[in-house]
């Protein structure tokens, strides 16, 4: 039996990650995420968790990734400028394949811009805030139900691909109450374990290596030093660094396929509306207002890896319109796939595109 | 070797300079978790970024290298996820003091049951020798090549009003008496922080006449000042000179502790 | 038991000639594969590990082994009817 209750986003999120199996929160005040952390202050010692409120967000995450190494399902939860504090060591977990789950609700920037207001604009930073090459995973609620089913989602992505996983959330998907259904029990993947004999950071045909825990006397060694298969620094090595980094990416973007989560409306329209997260409601209530089976729509609940696959379902398309709560961000991701011109159509301060706006825009380019 | 069998012979000789302490401070680790008869697999050696905290590789457990400055954010993490492991921290004074300062506060606050070495030697030393926040005032450096016109950290002190279960200092000179304030660091529930001053001859000492690996161990066997001898010139009203540093147990006590094995 | 310097460790930071109280390690003058200067050993079988290590059943002195920063110091099972000189001190 499943239970429906009326709630806001960031208790959803945060009944996801509990429902997922997370046992560890580390995080550090900062609007609009802490209901989350307030959430899990009062939930977790119920169930045997950690909530530990850091000095900042530099200890957040490195608290999460600590955490995550002794074996459990650990997360925590920011906005804008935590998310830049978080940088460095979201690499650190990136190149340690540290399984975590950040989730971000994102406030107007930059800087401390506009802490009660919702924009995305944190959309290109989740994928390439951190210094080098690397790949990620991310994903974009649109509504308080998609809070909790992708915060699930991004625990057993995290575990599966071994790597940090990003929920994308805003303010407005953060703040908003709606209807949600609750299911007894959630899918859960596991991490796969290390076979004895197997090498701690050797990924194998997938590039995704068994996980040793702390404490299973393994005696691995983790470092954000460029390292061999058994987890040694090995910093002067060419080979051993081109070899690292191409797994990190490779698992990821090989994997694409199976991680990609979107949802597509009349195929066959000349004009289409690509969208992720909140400004995607503003399209449906478009096509609830208009019916029109020349207006196309691609919703992506998988942001990162991008699914460009995706587009080409579109076959008549002629022009992709993006309605975003940035400068867009993801507008230049898209037309680096298709042909067609993409018109970004952004969206700053804080309120959703209104239906009328993206009306004007459709006339304006259709 | 004492604990021959805790070091990953693979890798080892290690990347530090000849003459270093840290390989010292690492025998002595060592020294007091074969003391305690820790197990290698319920023991995780954590560190951030710098020579000091290269030491984790070098040893035969489970082994988080990290990020600068994090170590102990990153142990606060391990141990409260898991308080059946035994979590000791490698750091220095840079890694400590500067970039980490924050997190060391907060973690002597918390009073994590951990044990937090740190290797200080003054001075950066993997990044070729710039002038750290120990950097002692007037000292050489490549960052203060007129002499260090700063005041320097007293790390013990700060630990000790920052509220650690257990503070003291050594010198990578008094191996004995450091196995022994390690071992009873790891004894003691709460966070314990122990303090080694080290010689760096290639860096520090290059800058500031001590080239030799000798002449520095001399600067750092001269310049600790027991803490009973300094509370015995203190009682008598003598000074004490302002270029020493305390050695001893400076503090033991028991506060409410987190993280503590049930 | 036989006290060895590992060659292929020891850097020859000369540490254990500051710290032997029986003067055992002298600083070394030729230079080894490696390139480095390891020091000489002066009837290292005055040293009290060599001889009574097995009688009393644990490490007695150790200051070498634990000072020596690169873990290239230790003792050894010596093999049986091994010749060595052994000079009597009065």
């Amino acid at each position: 039996m499943s239970r429906v209750e009326f709630m806001q986003g960031n208790t959803a999120c945060a009944e996801g990650a509990l429902a997922a199996g997370c046992r560890f929160f580390g995080g550090y005040p900062i609007t609009p995420s802490t209901e989350i952390a307030e959430h899990m202050a009062r939930a977790l010692p119920k169930r045997g968790g950690v909530f530990i409120s850091m000095e900042d967000e530099l200890g957040s995450i490195a608290a999460v990734i600590g955490a995550a190494w002794t074996g459990v399902r650990a997360m925590t939860a920011t906005s804008g400028p935590g998310f830049s504090l978080m940088m460095e060591n979201i690499g650190f977990a990136v190149m340690t394949e540290t399984p975590c789950v950040i989730v971000n609700i994102q406030r107007g920037g930059p800087s401390t811009g506009q802490p009660t207001r919702a924009a995305q604009g944190d959309m290109l930073q989740c994928r390439f805030g951190s210094h080098g090459d690397y790949s990620t995973i991310a994903l974009s609620p649109a509504s308080v139900q998609e809070m909790f089913d992708l915060t699930v989602k991004a625990f057993n992505l995290a575990d599966r691909y071994r790597v940090p996983a990003f929920v994308m959330a805003d303010e407005i998907v953060g703040h908003m109450r709606e209807r949600v259904t609750i299911p007894d029990a959630v899918e859960i993947v596991p991490r796969r374990k290390l076979e004895p004999g197997q090498l701690p950071f050797d990924g194998g045909e997938d590039g995704i290596p068994g996980f040793a825990q702390f404490g299973s006397g393994y005696a691995v060694h983790v470092t954000g030093l460029t390292h061999d298969e058994r987890g040694y620094p090995d910093t002067m090595d060419a080979e051993a660094h081109d070899r690292l980094v191409r797994r990190l990416i490779g698992k990821i973007e090989s994997a694409r396929f199976d991680i990609a989560d979107y949802e597509v409306e009349n195929p066959d329209a000349e004009t289409v509306f690509v969208t992720y997260g909140p400004p995607s409601r503003t399209v449906l209530q478009l096509l609830h207002d208009m019916p029109d089976e020349g207006i196309g729509h691609l919703r992506l609940r998988v942001v990162w890896p991008f699914p460009e696959f995706a587009l080409s379902v579109f076959a008549n398309a002629k022009v992709f319109l993006m309605p975003e709560l940035n400068m867009g961000q993801m507008a230049r991701e898209v037309q680096r796939h298709v042909d067609q011109p993409v018109i970004p159509i952004p969206k700053l301060g804080g309120d959703l595109h209104t239906p009328a706006e993206l009306k004007q825009a459709l006339e304006a380019y259709r | 070797m004492t604990a021959e069998e805790w070091y990953r012979a693979d890798r080892l000789p290690h990347i530090y300079c000849a003459g270093c302490g840290n390989g010292t401070v690492i025998n002595c680790t060592l020294a007091a978790v074969e003391e305690l008869g820790w197990r290698r697999e319920e023991t995780v050696f954590i560190s951030g970024i710098g020579c000091s905290s290269r030491a984790p590789g070098y040893i035969l457990t489970d082994s988080l290298h990290t990020t600068h400055g994090r170590a102990l954010a990153f142990a606060t993490g391990v141990k409260l996820a898991n308080p059946g492991l035994n979590v000791v921290v490698f750091t220095g004074d840079g890694d400590l003091a500067a970039i980490g300062g924050n997190h060391f506060i907060h973690a002597c606050r918390r009073n994590v049951d951990m044990t937090v070495v740190c290797m200080n030697n003054m001075i950066y030393g993997m990044t070729g020798g710039q002038g750290s926040p120990t950097t002692p005032p007037g000292a050489f450096s490549t960052t203060t090549p007129y002499g260090s016109g700063e005041p320097a950290f007293d790390l013990a002190e700060l630990a000790i009003a920052a509220g650690a279960n257990y503070v003291a200092r050594w010198t990578s000179y008094h191996v004995k008496e450091l196995v022994k304030a390690i071992a009873a660091g790891m004894r003691t529930p709460g966070l314990s922080f122990v303090e080694v001053m080290t010689q760096c001859p290639t860096n520090y000492g290059r800058h500031n006449r001590l080239r030799r690996v000798s002449d520095m161990i001399e600067y750092l066997r001269t310049h600790a000042l027991l803490v009973q001898k300094k509370e015995r010139l203190v009682q008598e009203g003598k000074t004490v000179p302002d270029e020493m540093f305390t050695v001893g147990e400076l503090v033991r006590r028991n506060r409410p502790a987190m993280g503590v094995r049930r | 038991m036989k006290l060895v310097i590992d060659e292929s460790r020891c850097k020859g930071c000369n540490l254990c000639v500051l710290v032997c109280p029986y003067g055992i390690f002298q600083e070394g003058s030729e230079l080894n594969q490696r390139g480095i200067a390891v020091p000489r050993l002066d009837r290292p079988e005055r040293c009290t590990n060599c001889r009574l290590q097995h009688l009393y059943g644990r490490l007695l002195c150790g200051m070498c082994q634990m000072i020596c920063p690169d873990q290239a110091i230790r003792w050894v099972e010596e093999e049986p009817f091994e010749p060595h000189s052994v000079v009597v001190e009065f």
